[in-house]
């Protein structure tokens, strides 16, 4: 929690993970310059710069389908979780290799001539009327200046100086990134007749990108609309189910009338409920534990006190809290949020009204 | 595009930069505090990881910078 900024929170875990992650890309980038090569060997050869380009752009456009693909994942099967603490880290990575491609492409197509290469760049294709010639080349920019945006800003003091919901609206932009990348690669290979294996694996990573997100959010929508939403008493308290029903030390999570999701947790034979949003990065709180008398985020571990919602000291993270009450054996939270630190009344797990 | 209008679009982008990269030293050693004191004794690295976002969004962090400067 916030002790105090560092460059980059890497941990044994984050360093293992970035390493195997650039183990990864040096293979592949190997391995494509490698084939390329035997493939257009010869009199027809292509040069080397063209399969540089190639193989950095097409490694970043696979780096980029992992990341839209991790977040999905991770909302259908717990077991995706750990590889989402380092998504930020990959979305760095990704916009290296992708400048790495931009500065090869620029360099090789527009850097020779007497021309600022970014002069030439914007000026010598200009023909945006016509989708044979289209100067795919600026939707490659304009992607990378997304990315470029979204990498610069990954750390935690512009997620809290910019305010978590700017700071959200920003790094939505990834999609409209990856829109403007689908345009670069189909048009790009329409202009050069390279074939149509590349807008063919695009096409497929889009299938496979937009699929996962709609069984995500459909999984999402069932499970609010099915058991524990049953609202009761006017609106005001939403139905949690039997106490035991909650698993120890773990949550349920309810969603309340207006949407918003309600975390209900038991731990030593008590019951409370906080928002299911983390103060950090809005990770699931619901899907965490918890630890040493703390509901602990699954995502990178902040925690906070069933009772009040408050990080314990020295940290001074505050998320809202529910009031909850056992009416006939069964747990129900009120569906109005409290302010983020109120302390509240846990529920005892064995009683209550009846 | 045309010449011209490329030629304008870049010059105002590297005057918009380089006002932004003049702006992000010195934010990231002075104005960083009144906006967020957990930076005050924040490693070199960490400001340095701030510079590429700071010198591009710079007018947030001047318009930061300015209101939090006046709250007493
Ligand atoms: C200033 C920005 C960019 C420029 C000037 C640029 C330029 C190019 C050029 C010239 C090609 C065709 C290469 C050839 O001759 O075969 C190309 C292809 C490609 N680019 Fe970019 N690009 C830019 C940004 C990006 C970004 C940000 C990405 C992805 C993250 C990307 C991904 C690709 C891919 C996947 C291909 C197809 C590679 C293949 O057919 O194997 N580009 N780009
Ligand atoms: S989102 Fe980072 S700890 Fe909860």
């Amino acid at each position: 929690m916030s002790t105090g900024y560092v460059a980059v929170q890497w941990s044994r875990h984050k360093r293992l993970y970035d390493a195997s992650v650039a183990i990864g890309i040096a293979i592949y980038l190997g391995a494509f310059v490698g084939v390329s090569k035997a493939f257009w060997a010869g009199e027809h050869g292509i040069s080397d710069e063209v399969i540089l380009i190639r193989a950095l752009g097409s490694c970043a456009i696979v780096l980029l389908h992992i990341i839209l693909c991790i977040g999905p994942l991770a909302r259908l099967d717990p077991r995706f979780i750990p590889i989402l603490y380092n998504r930020r880290h990959l979305g760095v990575i990704t916009f290296l290799v992708a400048l790495a491609h931009a500065t090869v492409a620029v360099g090789y197509y527009h850097g020779f001539g007497v021309l600022n290469p970014f002069r030439s760049l914007l000026t010598s294709n200009t023909n945006f009327s016509s989708l044979r010639a289209f100067p795919f080349e600026i939707l490659g920019l304009l992607a990378l200046l997304i990315m470029f945006l979204m990498a610069a800003t990954s750390h935690d003091f512009w997620l809290k100086n910019l305010s978590a919901s700017t700071w959200k609206r920003l790094h939505m932009l990834v999609y409209f990134a990856y829109g403007l990348l689908i345009g670069h690669v189909a048009l790009g290979a329409l202009q050069a007749d390279r074939g149509s294996i590349g807008p063919a694996l695009m096409f497929s990573g889009l299938c496979i990108v937009s699929g996962l997100h709609i069984a995500a959010g459909l999984k999402e929508y069932r499970k609010d609309r099915g058991a524990g939403t049953l609202v009761v008493d006017a609106g005001e308290w939403v139905d949690v189910g039997a106490p035991d029903e909650i698993p120890t030390d773990r949550a349920r999570t309810v969603c309340a009338p207006k949407g918003e999701r309600i975390a209900v947790f038991r731990s030593a034979g008590s019951i409370s409920a906080v928002t299911n949003i983390c103060a950090h990065q809005g990770g699931p709180i619901g899907e965490g534990k918890v630890i040493d008398g703390c509901i602990t985020c699954p995502w990178h571990g902040w925690q906070y006190r069933p009772q009040d919602g408050c990080s314990p000291p020295p940290f001074k993270e505050k998320i809202a809290t529910y009031q909850v009450r056992i009416v006939g054996g069964r747990v129900q939270v009120n569906a109005r949020p409290l302010p983020p630190g109120t302390p509240t009344t846990p529920a005892l797990a064995s009683g209550g009204l009846s | 595009m045309s010449d011209s209008i490329a030629s304008a679009i870049l010059l105002t982008l590297a005057a918009y930069i380089a006002a932004g990269v003049c702006f992000a030293f010195g934010f990231v050693f002075r104005g960083i505090y009144t906006i967020d004191p957990a930076a005050l004794h924040a490693p070199l690295t960490f400001r340095a990881v701030l510079i590429p976002g700071a010198a591009v969004l710079w007018p947030v962090l001047l318009r930061r910078w300015m209101l939090a400067g006046k709250k007493p």
